[in-house]
């Protein structure tokens, strides 16, 4: 096989010839090599292959056939460079095209760098024809060289971004925006301009796109140059998109422009059909007919223009914007840029509206609005909000028509936009942001909803096409748009009040409309339905309306007139009875204009009210909700009414002090005096009075802990009143610290009681809160329980004191003095001699007032060896254990308890044993009655003994 | 020629926004003020991604956009100063230069007792000292 040779001009690209080896069969090796010689064959260029290892072989064949392609591309550019080099020609479409050549040629190389070289070199020897080439019409001119520099700038930016330079792509797309931007030609047919100029940012913005996904981390690039600084937002497609966008609106009403403005243009001239894309890029020409044969002519700037406006109006332009931007809201949505996002979809709502179709309008539209509404934007926000009423009249929502009327018209507007500021001619629907224009909406909502039924009939004028007689109903709440509409600031003059007695009441409204607002009437309501009350105009006919808040009966005020100046604040005051105690709190404010509509605004303490914090109605002078300008700092829309005075005593028994470890009864009685109590309930609560506030740190344990110190152990149901309680189904709720017990139904002058018992375990004041609470007046549904609170507070004590100390042993041997003489630290662990009886001194004291009966002592050892636990019976003696101090020496004692009886005899014995001889002294004993201060003293006489110095011994007892 | 300046407050709400262009574009100056604050949150959030450096108040060319270049300054006490231009050759020196003033006669007005901070700006006086400032700008 002999494949022909790439050049058919030149032979120095030798033909590849491959050999199958069948042909080597044949001939013989030095006949081919005479062959290849005469033939002046490259030995590289003659292969031999093996049909059987054809897959082996084609390897072989791709790389000498791209080896030769390399050359050959190579050697072509070098040529075509050098044409280049020597200028050989001074035209600059000619070295454009070189340049172009050598650029696809070196891209056939993969070499990158001498393709953007070459691309860059075409494209700026393209921009120098602009204004210099006269080879075409004007028009199609300047249209060829676009077309050829968009080609360009595609290629340049596709290598750029491959290469992953997308800094230069970027700084090298914005040289490109800069060197077309002031390029339009024709301004009668500016709309090619846009049209190219919209193309070149969609493209870029799809290449940025496409490149996005390799290049990562473009933020950490070197953002631009000293000469042309980036943004981040330049490195977004969305950016692009938007602009692209942009610019295609711009096409858009240029063209329609063009076409509403020329009769020429509006004719589809059935010649431009045969008009075609030449072979050229960026060149047009004509098919004709010569006779049989049909040929391309070129074409006049006229039929060109015919051509393109034909061309631009097939294009449903608007689908395009809305994709582009919505790929832009998207992506900046998906970026955070909430401002971006919010007018990229401002942007694609406008476009909708422009496609009249007003549901989608409203989806994007409703985007941009809250954001402006969130960050005070008023003259957006305006613009806005003009837009989507007009999407809700086209929608036939007559609510929103009149919600976002009023919104408008409450517009903090500054009046001097009027001849100042916002001069712009190009309005949305909403017009210029001026009090005038805003007096004018006013005047349209108005007269919508508040003229006679008669006129309904005439409502298509205002573009709804349906009655709307329907009542009209808006609630405005704190964070409502609508709140500066209707703002109502309610303050009761009182912070308590008692009940069925009259209090004040003032009621401030504001509205921030542009002109006088009559009501007709207003529904004023409370959480205590009862309380709510209606103020009538005087003027207005009085018009029998249901209402479902104020009851028929219910308290009516009448004004002259209620007339809401913009601006002002209409205050009007008046006496409410409330016949209920607890919280009375007002609600809202219903204003009732005209027949059919009504605003209900939630009430507002003017101590509470506050501006919305971005939206200020700065140009206004600020004034007072109330006259009372304490009222107005710190009025509220709430306040508390008194229970009416408890009839009914309930006193507690008992005082104190209880004693840890009794059971303390506090009788509870429940007397009525002058109300009947039903359902009543009595809460008993024990609180640790503790924390009052001196406190040690480790006093504060948790109350769960604190609970156990003191409990309540029961309640003993009411003596006597067992079938009352069964009756009732009682409760008898008992916890450690808080009881819950009914009272049973008791008839004026009865009276019930219940004990309580408490428990002490330890040392502690405990506070006794009992609070009965009652309903005066039967179980009726609406009834209002009685509380009655009493309290008490209880100490608890230890009933005694228990004291022990051992005895150290009489001196038997005064020589042995030193031996059992007490350790130094015998406070603590005293030591005790070996095998000695020793004497233990246990003292109880009683701490208390009263007398105690002491039943029995027991001693415990808790060591191991000593089992000898011993009990102390006193037999039956009870009463006061004064402290039994005064032990004489060598007194011994087992049973430690010495009981003083009142009213009965005691005696008091104990041995001596005399160590020296002569007077001695005994004892001496004091008897000391508390209670009634009386004291024993023996005499001298009796308290000495005299003791011989002979062997018997002497005995003695005193008394 | 620089078309708007605007200051913006903490909640990015506007407190003072005045465009000096004969054309009608005061709407569409609004929104590119507004959109640029989607810019300065980010150098605000992100100051080390953008390379401004902390305690730098001017923030910059904060974008282009069609035929307007937006420039952005930071108080300390995070209001805004925005600035748009017309200008595509815009010198830094003048930008700042142009800031340093602005923000001199911002602070003159809120030092005004009765001005509520957080309110709109309502001052003539710093009315007219703005457009002062706009009118010298780039002369020297």
């Amino acid at each position: 096989m002999v494949y022909p040779p790439f050049s058919p001009f030149s032979l120095e690209y030798p033909p590849l010839i491959t050999l199958s080896q069948l042909v080597l069969e044949v001939i013989s090796e030095d006949r081919l090599l005479a062959l290849r010689k005469r033939a002046e064959l490259d030995s590289k260029y003659v292969l031999f292959l093996n049909h059987s290892e054809l897959p082996l072989s084609l390897p072989r064949i791709a790389s000498a056939f791209s080896e030769l392609a390399l050359a050959y591309y190579r050697e072509e550019a070098r040529r075509i460079k050098s044409r280049i080099e020597k200028r050989s020609s001074t035209s600059l479409d000619l070295i454009v095209r070189y340049c172009f050549k050598v650029a696809v040629y070196a891209e056939f190389r993969r070499d990158w760098g001498e393709a953007l070289k070459f691309y860059e070199d075409a494209y700026h020897s393209l921009h120098e024809m602009i204004g210099t080439s006269t080879r075409l019409p004007a028009i199609q001119r300047l249209v060829e060289i676009k077309t050829i520099a968009e080609l360009l700038h595609f290629k340049i930016s596709t290598l750029l971004l491959h290469g992953g330079k997308l800094t230069e792509a970027v700084i090298w797309f914005h040289q490109h925006k800069s060197s077309y931007d002031k390029v339009v030609g024709s301004t009668e047919y500016i709309f090619l301009h846009w049209e190219w100029m919209s193309r070149q940012f969609l493209v870029f913005a799809e290449l940025l796109e496409a490149s996005s996904a390799t290049v990562q981390s473009f933020s950490s690039l070197n953002q631009g140059t000293a000469q042309i600084p980036l943004t981040e937002f330049e490195f977004y497609p969305a950016y692009y998109y938007q602009l692209a966008a942009h610019y295609l609106q711009n096409k858009k009403s240029a063209l329609e422009l063009l076409v509403s403005m020329s009769v020429a243009a509006q004719e589809i001239d059935g010649s431009s059909e045969s008009i075609t894309p030449s072979v050229y890029v960026g060149q047009f020409s004509q098919l004709r007919e010569k006779g049989e044969a049909l040929t391309l002519h070129f074409i006049t700037d006229e039929e060109y223009i015919r051509y393109a406006i034909s061309e631009a109006k097939r294009f449903q332009d608007s689908f395009e914007i809305v994709a582009w931007l919505k790929k832009s809201y998207e992506s900046f949505t998906n970026l955070k840029s909430r401002r971006m996002a919010a007018f990229c979809a401002f942007e694609i709502a406008r476009e909708y509206f422009g496609l009249s179709d007003p549901s989608n309008a409203k989806f994007f539209f409703d985007i941009t609005v809250n954001l402006y509404r969130q960050e005070g934007w008023v003259s957006l926000l305006w613009e806005v909000l003009g837009y989507l009423r007009e999407c809700s009249r086209n929608l036939g929502a007559f609510k929103d028509f009149v919600e976002l009327s009023l919104e408008m018209v409450a517009l903090p507007v500054t009046s001097c936009d009027d001849f100042g500021n916002l001069r712009d001619k190009t309005y949305g629907p909403g017009g210029p942001a001026t009090v005038s224009r805003r007096e004018s909406i006013h005047r349209e909502v108005f007269t919508l909803f508040c003229r006679e039924t008669e006129l309904i009939s005439s409502t298509e004028e205002s573009g709804f096409k349906f009655a709307i007689d329907s009542p009209l109903h808006l609630e405005i709440d704190l964070v409502s748009p609508l709140r500066p509409v209707l703002l109502a600031s309610v303050a009761f003059h009182e912070q308590m009040i008692k009940p069925r007695s009259l209090c004040s009441i003032t009621l401030s409204l504001l509205s921030h409309l542009p002109l006088p607002v009559e009501i007709d009437h207003l529904e004023v309501q409370f959480n205590q339905s009862t309380c709510n009350f209606v103020v009538r105009n005087s003027q207005k006919p009085l018009v029998a309306s249901p209402s479902s808040t104020v009851q028929s009966g219910s308290q009516e005020e009448n004004e002259p007139s209620l007339v809401l100046v913009p601006n002002n604040w209409l205050r009007l005051t008046y006496a409410i009875k409330p016949e209920k105690s607890g919280k009375l709190e007002c609600l809202s404010v219903l204003a009732k204009l005209g027949t059919r509509f009504t605003i209900s605004s939630r009430a507002e303490s003017p101590a509470a009210m506050e501006d919305s914090p971005v939206w200020k109605h700065e140009n206004y002078v600020q004034s007072l909700p109330t006259k009372d300008p304490i009222l107005a700092v710190f009025g509220q829309k709430a306040t508390q009414v008194e229970e009416p005075e408890p009839q009914v005593d309930v006193s507690l028994g008992a005082s104190g002090p209880a004693l840890v470890g009794e059971n303390f009864t506090m009788p509870i009685v429940v007397t009525s005096k002058g109300h009947a109590v039903y359902s009543g309930e009595l809460k008993i609560n024990l609180v640790d009075v503790g924390g009052g506030g001196l406190f040690s740190p480790r006093e504060a344990e948790p109350f769960s802990l604190e609970s156990h110190h003191v409990e309540i152990c029961g309640i003993d149901g009411a003596e006597g009143n067992d079938e009352s309680e069964s009756e009732t189904g009682n409760i008898k709720k008992i916890q450690q610290s808080f009881g819950l017990v009914s009272v049973p139904n008791l008839k004026e002058g009865e009276s019930w009681s219940c004990k309580l018992e408490i428990k002490w375990h330890r040392a502690k004041p405990v506070m006794l809160f009992v609070s009965l609470g009652y309903l005066p007046q039967g179980s009726e549904a609406n009834a209002q329980k009685v509380h009655i609170h009493k309290s008490l507070q209880i100490e608890g004590k230890m009933p005694l004191v228990i004291n022990n100390r051992f005895m150290l042993p009489y001196r038997r041997d005064h020589l042995l003095l030193n031996r059992i003489k007490p350790a130094p630290d015998s406070e603590d662990i005293s030591s005790l001699p070996l095998n000695e009886k020793s004497v233990l001194v246990v003292s109880a004291k009683n701490c208390t007032e009263i007398a105690l009966k002491l039943m029995c002592m027991s001693i415990e050892l808790d060591d191991e060896q000593g089992k000898t636990s011993c009990l102390i019976q006193q037999g039956g003696g009870g009463g006061e254990t004064s402290g039994s101090a005064n032990l004489a020496p060598g007194e011994e004692f087992k049973s430690n308890t010495v009981s003083v009886l009142p009213k009965s005899e005691h005696v008091l014995s104990y041995k001596l044993v005399p160590l020296t001889c002569g007077q001695q002294q005994l004892p001496k004993i004091t008897l000391t009655s508390v209670r009634y201060s009386a004291e024993f003293q023996p005499s001298t006489i009796a308290s000495s003994v005299f003791v011989f110095p002979s062997a018997p011994q002497a005995n003695s007892t005193a008394k | 020629m620089i078309v708007c300046v605007s200051v913006v407050g903490h909640q990015n709400n506007p407190l003072y926004i005045q465009s000096f262009t004969d054309a009608d574009d005061a709407l569409k100056l609004h929104h590119v003020v507004h959109c640029s604050l989607d810019v300065i949150e980010e150098r605000v959030n992100n100051p080390k991604k953008s390379g401004t450096t902390l305690n730098e108040a001017f923030l910059g060319l904060l974008y282009p956009t069609l035929n307007y270049k937006v420039y952005g300054y930071l108080t300390n006490t995070k209001v805004k100063f925005i600035l748009v231009t017309t200008d595509l050759d815009v010198r830094d020196t003048d930008v700042r230069n142009f800031f340093r003033k602005f923000h001199a006669a911002y602070v003159d007005a809120v030092s005004n007792p009765f001005h509520v901070p957080g309110k709109k700006i309502t001052s003539r006086t710093f009315a007219q000292t703005v457009s002062n400032i706009v009118g010298s700008y780039g002369l020297n």
